[in-house]
């Protein structure tokens, strides 16, 4: 079967020679280990309430100070990294297996489950997320997997309209042609031979639309949509810091700078992942 | 008794008729050349045979049995028997996957898992002069040469009794056409094999071909040996298609018969003879519609054949 | 003698690439002279894109000119300057590709386009139209004027082909350069451009460089022939010369592979076994040497030059040596 590992590699080369590959790798890189390793690294338990240390400037012991409740800021900025990610990664995965499959359909089945799809792709999309997740709120309560699942409901007809169109376009192909004619069944065409040459693209928008699901988090979270408190998340962070911007303005900044952060490392990933992939794309065809 | 009858098969893509009625028959280890330009059908005629693409109205019988129209489940167990190669040698090849991976894929889509996938992938490309190590490569790193024997060994594998081949030496530099038609010849007469193959390249059916049929507008205009069909065309548009080869000689005697104008559009097919509006030789009985008529095996269908003297 | 229009001479040209220099052309010499149709034999690898792109200076990043000079009406070319190139290209020389279907604007009709060709001509739109249509009519196509309106893909690809060749003679340039035109058509089509382009060469006198691996094209066509093998010129001269009396063994084996040669079915086709070198890492020696049927030990060591056989007749060959007395 086709060598994926190596290709993996060779990709990843790829990115690290382009010097806003390597920054973006370097920044994703540095966000995914904090996130990971976030209950070691936290100096101080982020959930911790300290009204003593209340409303401190960033000093040696507390990086960026502390809240309103005596919480150690940069502790809470560490651990928001990993819910961004714990809703982030599922969402966006979730929502690239589901579009992909689902796109693959509409664009090798039969025309009625085309446009069966494509209808659901655009009643999906034409609602507004905040709409969505107040109504999914309303019914099952504010939480994680709440947020997961909005976002990732949100955004599967983002990927499923791309790989329709992929589908769409190599359909006729005729490699597909010849597996045709060997008698393949559509499932293993899908699989198989579609898959691999599709991959790649949604690859690309899934690493530029982390930042985006992650700035949806943050808005969900500064609305009381999202993870419920006191879970720290850089929306909370922002949400928080917004009503005591004039007494610290360091919760603003710790919920804010890490969103830039991550969506300037994301975007560069996945602008220099394209670049990669494309070239190969075209050769491969 | 005909290993592959075709009976006056029909496709129609909307109004526009594209196969107006094909006949022919092939018979075990024969090779049978449908020749024609773009827009006689040629494609058409070998994508219905093996159930890629619709026809109407007709018959394709197999070893005696109707498939035209069966569906893709009943069609899968006779894919072992009738197997394709395709115009484009390295498009035709799925670019993800190895050449290892694709000469054995017939085994896998039929459900052959108990096979030593690998020695049969060796024994595979041995059979078409390719070095065993090519299980490793991808088709883009591949020749036009080298990707059209990966898509010869793919059709072989499973050993199927007729092979339909679209344009076998299209892209390929002439200094290694040989090669594959010295192959196919080879394989053919060591497996007794059949083969249909469609081109617009008279050269190649000449060394290839037992029997051949010139196709126009969706419908055979003459058929016959291979042999008959060079000597005495009878056809107007044969004699056309003959003496558009000029050949690699700049003392040739040009006796080019030249066709007038382009092929018609499909969606206005001319009436009475469809060939009438471009044949030199056209005459006032042309009008009527011309009937297929066979004499000494030798089909054709025209008013006003060609006499041996003109064809000279 | 007519006077020389362009001169290729000693061009090298390679890409840059990851694994090294890729030398797509060796040393090429040979020249076309006014009115005069010269061939490019090659099949895949020759190097006959990298020598348009050169002639034309339509250049590849990672290309490089090593060595050599393109002369045209004695300018160097390949010193010219990016003004100056344009100005040539499409007036004094012009081009047609391959496929019909990507040499036009798919949303702007054929009018238009032949109309935007002649932007360097003071005439008005209506002369401009007119010059259009009698063009059209030239290469055969019907009902002219009607049919300016129309667009690509409303022509078949014969005709779009006819009209690319129009299009390309519209500025009356010096040298035309054909790059395989009738090879995505169909023979009976092929023969009728051919027949088209010998009128309208002996009309506007024009020269033109035919690049084709159709033999049987060529000798039809052409006055002169140049054959090239994995970027290098193998051997050059008339075209009588070359197809009666060819004088290197890719040449030699080329005309015995060519189906056309052969009048009856034959058992087993010649064909010229291996593949074309690695252009990035060449062998030593003779370029053909390893799918030569009659190569030498010296061949394996020494690059044989290209060198003047008789009047016109040039091959880089090292049995020639053998033959002529020393």
């Amino acid at each position: 079967m086709a060598n994926s590992r190596s290709e993996l590699g060779t990709i990843i080369r790829g990115v690290a020679r382009d010097p806003l590959g390597l920054s973006g790798l370097i920044i994703v890189g540095m966000i995914v280990l904090s996130a990971l390793l976030a209950s070691w690294i936290t100096p101080y338990d982020p959930v911790a309430i300290n009204i003593k240390d209340r409303m401190q400037g960033p000093s040696l012991t507390h990086l960026l100070g502390t809240d309103q409740l005596g919480r150690d800021t940069f502790s809470r900025v560490i651990m928001g990294g990993q819910v961004a990610l714990k809703v982030a990664l599922p969402a966006v995965f979730g929502a690239m297996a589901i579009g992909l499959t689902l796109g693959m359909l509409a664009g090798y089945g039969p025309k009625w489950l085309d446009n069966f799809l494509i209808l659901i792709f655009d009643t999906i999309r034409s609602f507004p997320t905040v709409m969505f997740a107040l109504a999914v709120v309303a019914l099952v309560g504010p939480s994680l997997q709440t947020v997961v699942f909005v976002v990732m409901a949100t955004s599967i007809p983002t990927y499923g309209r791309v790989a329709r169109t992929q589908t769409l376009t190599l359909r006729n192909s005729e490699f597909i042609l010849a597996e045709r004619s060997m008698g393949a069944s559509m499932a293993r065409i899908l699989g198989v031979h579609m898959l691999p040459n599709i991959i790649g693209v949604l690859a690309v928008l899934a690493a530029m639309d982390i930042p985006t699901v992650i700035a949806l988090e943050a808005g969900l979270s500064f609305l009381g949509l999202g993870v419920k408190p006191p879970t720290p998340s850089w929306g909370a962070l922002l949400k928080d810091g917004y009503a005591l911007i004039r007494q610290t303005p360091w919760l603003v900044v710790g919920g804010g700078l890490p969103i830039i952060f991550a969506t300037l490392g994301f975007t560069f990933l996945g602008e220099s992942l394209r670049d990669v992939i494309d070239p190969k794309l075209r050769k491969n065809r | 008794m005909s290993l592959l009858s075709v009976e006056n098969l029909k496709t129609s893509f909307g109004s526009v008729n594209v196969l107006a009625g094909v006949s022919f028959k092939v018979k075990p280890g024969e090779t049978y050349a449908l020749v024609g330009e773009s827009g006689s059908g040629k494609t058409t005629v070998i994508r219905a045979i093996a159930g890629l693409a619709p026809a109407q109205e007709g018959s394709v019988k197999f070893a005696g049995q109707e498939i035209r129209g069966l569906p893709e489940r009943a069609l899968r167990p006779l894919r072992k028997d009738i197997s394709m190669m395709f115009q484009d040698p390295v498009g035709s090849l799925s670019p993800r996957l190895t050449i290892g991976s694709l000469i054995t894929e017939p085994y896998r889509i039929q459900g052959m898992k108990e096979r030593d996938l690998d020695a049969e992938a060796r024994r595979l490309l041995q059979m078409v002069n390719l070095p065993a190590h090519f299980v490793d490569r991808y088709p883009y790193q591949l020749s036009g040469g080298q990707a059209r024997r990966v898509g010869v060994a793919r059709a072989l594998a499973l050993e199927p009794k007729l092979i339909l081949a679209d344009e076998p030496t299209a892209g390929l530099d002439v200094s290694v056409q040989g090669e594959l038609l010295n192959l196919l010849n080879d394989l053919r007469e060591r497996l007794g094999l059949a083969m249909v193959i469609i081109t617009h390249n008279l050269n190649v059916v000449r060394h290839v071909a037992d029997r051949m049929g010139i196709l126009y507008l969706g419908r055979l205009v003459e058929e016959g040996t291979t042999h008959d069909i060079f000597e005495t065309p009878r056809h107007p548009y044969t004699r056309c298609l003959l003496s558009a080869n000029p050949e690699p000689d700049p003392d040739a005697r040009l006796n080019r018969i030249a066709l007038k104008g382009e092929p018609p559009s499909l969606l206005n097919r001319p009436a009475g003879c469809e060939f009438r509006e471009r044949c030199p030789f056209a005459q006032e009985i042309c009008v009527q519609i011309p009937q297929w008529e066979v004499q000494d095996g030798h089909g054709l269908r025209c008013i006003a054949p060609l006499t041996p003297e003109v064809t000279a | 003698m007519t006077e020389t229009l362009l001169e290729i001479d000693n061009l090298s040209v390679v890409y840059e690439t990851s694994r090294g220099d890729l030398k797509a052309l060796r040393d090429i010499t040979f020249d076309i002279r006014r009115g005069e149709i010269v061939g490019i034999v090659g099949e895949s690898g020759c190097g006959k894109s990298t020598l348009i792109s050169s002639i034309l200076r339509l250049t590849a990043p990672n290309m490089r000119f090593r060595n050599g000079e393109v002369r045209f009406k004695g300018d160097n070319l390949l010193m010219a300057s990016n003004r100056q190139m344009r100005d040539l290209r499409g007036s004094d020389i012009s081009i047609v590709f391959q496929d019909p279907m990507q040499t036009h604007n798919p949303v702007i009709s054929i009018g238009q386009q032949m109309v935007d060709i002649q932007h360097r001509s003071s005439a008005s739109v209506r002369e401009k139209r007119a010059r259009a249509a009698k063009m059209l009519g030239f290469v055969g196509i019907p009902d002219p004027e009607a049919r300016l309106n129309q667009f690509p893909h409303e022509f078949s690809g014969g005709m779009r082909q006819r009209i690319a060749i129009a299009m390309a003679l519209m500025s009356e340039p010096d040298l035309l350069i054909a790059d395989e035109p009738t090879t995505a058509l169909d023979a009976t089509l092929e023969v009728q451009i051919i027949e088209r382009l010998q009128e309208l060469q002996r009309e506007m006198h024009c020269a033109i460089l035919f690049i084709s691996h159709h033999l049987g094209v060529i000798a039809e066509l052409c006055d002169r022939v140049v054959v090239m093998y994995a970027g290098a010129v193998v051997e050059s001269g008339d075209v009588r010369e070359i197809f009666h009396n060819p004088k290197h063994p890719y040449t030699r084996r080329l005309i015995e592979c060519d189906p056309g040669h052969f009048k009856e079915r034959a058992r087993v086709l010649p064909t010229i076994p291996g593949e074309v070198p690695d252009l990035a890492d060449l062998p030593g020696g003779c370029i053909f040497r390893d799918r030569c049927d009659r190569a030498m030990p010296r061949c394996a060591s020494d690059v044989p030059p290209l060198e003047t056989l008789k009047e016109g007749h040039r091959a880089a060959c090292w049995l020639n040596h053998e033959e002529v007395p020393a």
